[in-house]
């Protein structure tokens, strides 16, 4: 009994410590920059209010930027919130969509077609993640740039392809190697080649460390900061993390639009985690616990 | 239609060589066992028929084409799993008509098939379930269905009935031998355990450490062991291998050191024309309609079967007679059959 009390103490400890700042993000973006910066602070909004999101949604409308001072202080940057958002939707779902095809193309080809040096292949490809990211800067500045993708969505593709194709590549391995490889077998002498084992045998199969990948690729390139502000310079390709940094930067700092900032910047990864949630726990844990 | 020939055919894993130089010729519409130890490459040899595996060295005909660096999708042979293999995100349906669907065949003359095969095998109530809902037996059924649907000219098994219980293995063996009546198809049958080859096979192949020991029919595997290794393998219980204690034949060189084998049902009450030998009756397991005992002689202790009216008792003295044209004689250094 005592010990299911403290279990539960302690979960609820937990929580609070992993919740809390969601908790105190989503109540302040409701507020007013007064009411944020009240001693004591104001747990719960005063005067709850959508004038945040309002602000953030015509922040390139002149009329409406002449109201700032209900909200806040607009910052600077404030109008090119939106279309970072839409940048940083564009570069996920590319790279979420491109990381798939080359990931289960390649994991396919190192799981089980038995070729000369697919081990050299696969530790090839996962070498290439050992290296720290700060390293790999300067490198990927020049070749980016020698190839004129300087400043553009593409360059952001090409890098996060990078950078999460050798993971979920690693992903689906330990999960294509869990399938039995007699349906695998069967399937070939039922009339496929390599593409019809793909189709209906590993990719149906595979399902949740697909989503898993996906959501991966999709969260990486996402919340991805410093290649961003290597390789984009202008909103043309800024992502969201640059633009809502710049805020923080701002002269003066306005935290009730941050922090609606923040919230617009969390919806999308929470709403894909949701479509996709009766995936995930078994999707994350795949291949690892699998002898 | 089909006949399999394998020539000189090598597996070789790294250091390790799981098939060496295999000879094999199949008859068209032969019932042929691959039968051998864990282990001896049986699977291999299967794998490579069926093309799941690359062939190291040597070559592979069906009839008188070379098959040898062929996919398997283009051989057009047709394969049951020990695992069963069904696509578990698909109905019994769906698996059984799935190569035909690979092939394009029109649906009409899919769903004929598959209603005259789900008859055959009696899944027809099961055929809008899923894998996971069948019984192993069922499973199995399914398996099978999934690969007499195509109507192939080559059946390749690998130790189907092993996953199941003793009942269900015997009415599926012959299940499997009345499909092999109707289809009139090439199968090669990979199993460990004698009883099934022994009843299943026209000939059977005897294999270990990658090599075949023996082909021959199940009579002449089982009468004229070619090999110790061959001779211990079949029969149940093993047959007796002794150097000394039982009688040599009179064709067998003086002085040569050989091994003598006596099947434990090749003895009988003395009588004339037989030589008889004496011991000690140490241990009795009835059977039922037969009984195990095993007799110690001077020299040895023999296991044998014998009918249950001896009414032997464990302690007592027993003579019995054995004769001596159904001994097997080997040499005792090559370890080899010996024939008059
Ligand atoms: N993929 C593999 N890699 C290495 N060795 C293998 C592989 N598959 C089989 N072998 C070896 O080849 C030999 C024959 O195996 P197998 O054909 O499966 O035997 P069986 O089916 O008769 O039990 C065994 O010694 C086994 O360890
Ligand atoms: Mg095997």
């Amino acid at each position: 009994m005592a010990r299911r009390l403290m279990l539960a103490l302690f979960s609820a400890l937990f929580v609070l410590y992993v919740a809390g700042p969601v908790l105190w993000l989503l109540s302040s973006s409701l507020q007013m920059e007064s009411e944020i910066t009240a001693v004591p602070p104001n747990w719960l909004p005063p005067h709850p209010g959508l004038h945040n999101f309002t602000a953030i949604f015509t922040a390139g409308d002149s009329a409406e930027y002449a109201n700032r001072g209900i909200a806040g202080f607009l910052p600077s940057g404030a109008a090119n919130l939106l279309p970072s958002l839409y940048n940083s939707l564009k570069v996920g779902l590319w790279v979420a969509a491109l990381n798939l095809v080359f990931s289960l193309t390649a994991a396919y080809a190192i799981a089980v077609i038995d070729f000369k040096g697919r081990r050299a292949t696969l530790y090839t490809v996962l070498a290439t993640r050992v290296i720290p990211d700060i390293a790999l800067v300067v490198p990927l500045f020049l070749v980016i740039r020698n190839l004129g993708l300087i400043n553009s969505i593409g360059a952001l593709v090409v890098t996060y392809l990078a950078i999460t194709v050798p993971f979920t590549i690693f992903i689906l391995i330990s999960y294509f190697e869990g399938i039995p490889r007699d349906l695998y077998r069967a399937c070939r002498i039922d009339g496929c080649g390599h593409w019809g084992a793909l189709r209906h045998v590993y990719l149906p199969l595979s399902l949740p460390a697909l989503v898993a990948a996906l959501m991966f690729a999709f969260l990486t390139s996402w919340n991805e900061f410093l290649f961003a502000l290597v390789l984009t310079q202008n909103v043309a390709a800024q992502t969201l993390p640059i633009i809502i940094a710049g805020f923080v930067m701002d002269f003066t700092t306005s935290f009730s639009f941050v922090n609606a900032a923040g919230v617009i910047a969390i919806l999308p990864p929470v709403l894909l985690a949701i479509l996709f949630q009766r995936y995930i726990v078994s999707g994350l844990t795949a291949g690892a616990v699998k002898g | 239609m089909a006949a399999i020939t394998l020539q000189g055919v090598t597996k070789r894993y790294g250091q390790v060589t799981a098939v060496q130089a295999l000879d094999l010729a199949i008859r068209e519409g032969e019932f042929m066992v691959l039968l051998g130890p864990s282990g001896c490459g049986k699977t291999t040899t299967l794998n490579m028929i069926a093309g799941l595996e690359d062939i190291s060295a040597g070559t592979l005909l069906f009839d008188t084409k070379d098959v040898t660096r062929l996919p398997p999708h283009q051989r057009e042979v047709a394969m049951v799993f020990q695992s069963y293999a069904l696509y578990p995100n698909k109905t019994v349906a769906e698996n059984i008509a799935f190569p035909l669907k690979l092939r394009r065949v029109p649906q009409a003359e899919i769903d004929r098939a598959l209603a005259e095969v789900a008859e055959q095998l009696e899944l027809t109530p099961l055929l809008g379930r899923r894998p996971h809902q069948l019984s192993g037996g069922q499973r199995q059924r399914v398996a099978l269905g999934r690969a007499i649907v195509r109507h192939p000219s080559v059946f390749l098994m690998d130790e189907p009935l092993s996953n199941l219980d003793a009942t269900l293995r015997l009415s599926m063996r012959s299940l499997i031998k009345r499909l092999h009546h109707s289809l009139k198809a090439t199968f090669v049958y990979v199993t460990h355990d004698q009883a099934e080859a022994l009843t299943l096979a026209d000939r059977i192949a005897v294999m270990q450490g990658g090599v075949i020991q023996q082909l021959d029919t199940p009579e002449g595997i089982y009468e004229r062991p070619a090999n110790t290794f061959v001779a211990s393998f079949l029969g149940s219980p093993q047959i007796n291998l002794l150097r000394q204690g039982l009688p040599r034949p009179a064709w067998v060189p003086a002085g040569q050191p050989v091994i003598i084998g006596l099947r434990p049902e090749d003895v009988a009450h003395p009588r004339e024309g037989l030589t008889t030998l004496g011991g000690r009756v140490e241990l009795v397991s009835p059977l039922g309609s037969e009984t195990q005992l095993e007799l110690a002689l001077p020299e040895a202790t023999l296991t044998l079967r014998v009918p249950k009216d001896w009414r032997v008792r464990e302690g007592e003295a027993l003579e019995i007679g054995i004769d001596p044209a159904r001994l097997h004689v080997f040499d005792a250094a090559t370890e080899r059959r010996l024939a008059p």
